[in-house]
């Protein structure tokens, strides 16, 4: 079973890395699921990070990447609405990266 | 060019796996950036209720998936007027109303249709 | 653009029928199949004035006599017709 430490809690992964209990999400969680990417969380991704966990209580699914985009643009504008910008930070896939670091399931419309 | 795509919705919210499976396929579609429409009838229209509380029955809500569909990039959404005036039901704001003629023309326009 | 409808369920305890009647455009046709071949005993589809087909062995296992305004196909037939049709659109 895939697990994480997070201080002295350890929670449980799905396969993929993804939060069994959406429930245990916290911004430490958010940290220690970065650093096993590795992936170091800077004020750009947390910004993403927010938006992702705003898109979810709004729409209750995890977006695949065109929709994280244009909602994306839509909330942030366009610079950081963009595939390049998105990509960059998360390391080419930001509809799976940031939808697992966020706390959100796995993206289903996305392959 | 892909081929267009309509799924016709015509189940009800919280009786089966149909209307998730019919708004995943539509999802799914808009992700891809495919021509895609929906349309709600019969019974499906019912799944436009503005209100609805998924948590009273523990399920996810449908109808706030609903509310993404322009983010996917489906703008083609619509309902049968016949079913909503079978129903007693106004108009929803979040679909077009289309008569029977309307839906025939619907269904003529696209190159696969799918009802669920 | 033509589209095959196919119905399998019996328009006496389900909607598909009605509703596949209400939006189907005079160039269409409609296949029976399974419990949908009990819509031979329904006046609205011979009314509707569009093509019927119903699928032989449905038929003749509920013991279903073909009217003179619908045509009945074997799985050949069926194969057919949904290449003749420039879509197939299956009543889930």
């Amino acid at each position: 079973m895939n697990t994480l430490t997070v201080g002295e809690h350890t929670l449980e992964l799905d396969k993929d890395g993804y939060l069994v209990d959406l429930n245990q999400w916290s911004t430490d969680v958010a940290n220690a699921l970065a650093a096993a990417e590795p992936l170091e969380l800077t004020p750009a991704h947390w910004e993403i990070l927010e938006l992702l966990r705003q898109f979810y209580t709004e729409f209750q699914l995890s977006p695949a990447t065109r929709p994280l985009i244009k909602y994306t643009a839509l909330k942030l504008g366009a610079e950081k609405g963009n595939s390049l910008h998105l990509n960059k930070l998360f390391n080419g896939t930001p509809a799976k990266l940031a939808a697992k670091l966020a706390g959100l399931p796995r993206p289903t419309n996305c392959l | 060019m892909s081929k267009s795509l309509l799924v016709i919705s015509r189940q009800a919210p919280w009786s089966g796996p149909g209307a998730r499976e019919a708004l995943d396929i539509v999802l799914a579609g808009g992700a891809f950036d495919l021509p895609i429409g929906l349309l709600f009838m019969d019974d499906g229209v019912f799944q436009l209720a503005p209100h609805q509380d998924a948590k009273a029955l523990q399920q996810k809500d449908l109808s706030a998936n609903l509310q993404a569909l322009g983010l996917f990039g489906v703008d083609d959404v619509f309902a049968c007027s016949h079913s909503l005036a079978e129903r007693g039901l106004a108009s929803p704001a979040s679909a077009q109303p289309l008569n029977s003629a309307e839906i025939s023309t619907l269904i003529d326009r696209y190159d696969q249709v799918m009802t669920l | 653009m033509s589209t095959l409808h196919v119905v399998s369920h019996s328009p006496f305890t389900d909607s598909r029928l009605a509703s596949c009647l209400r939006v189907c455009a005079s160039q269409d046709a409609i296949l029976l199949c399974g419990d949908g071949a009990y819509g031979l005993h329904n006046p609205a589809l011979q009314t509707r004035g569009v093509k019927v087909f119903v699928l032989a062995e449905d038929m003749q296992a509920r013991d279903l006599p073909l009217p003179d305004w619908a045509d009945s196909v074997d799985y050949p037939g069926f194969v057919q017709l949904s290449i003749d049709y420039d879509k197939v659109n299956t009543w889930l």
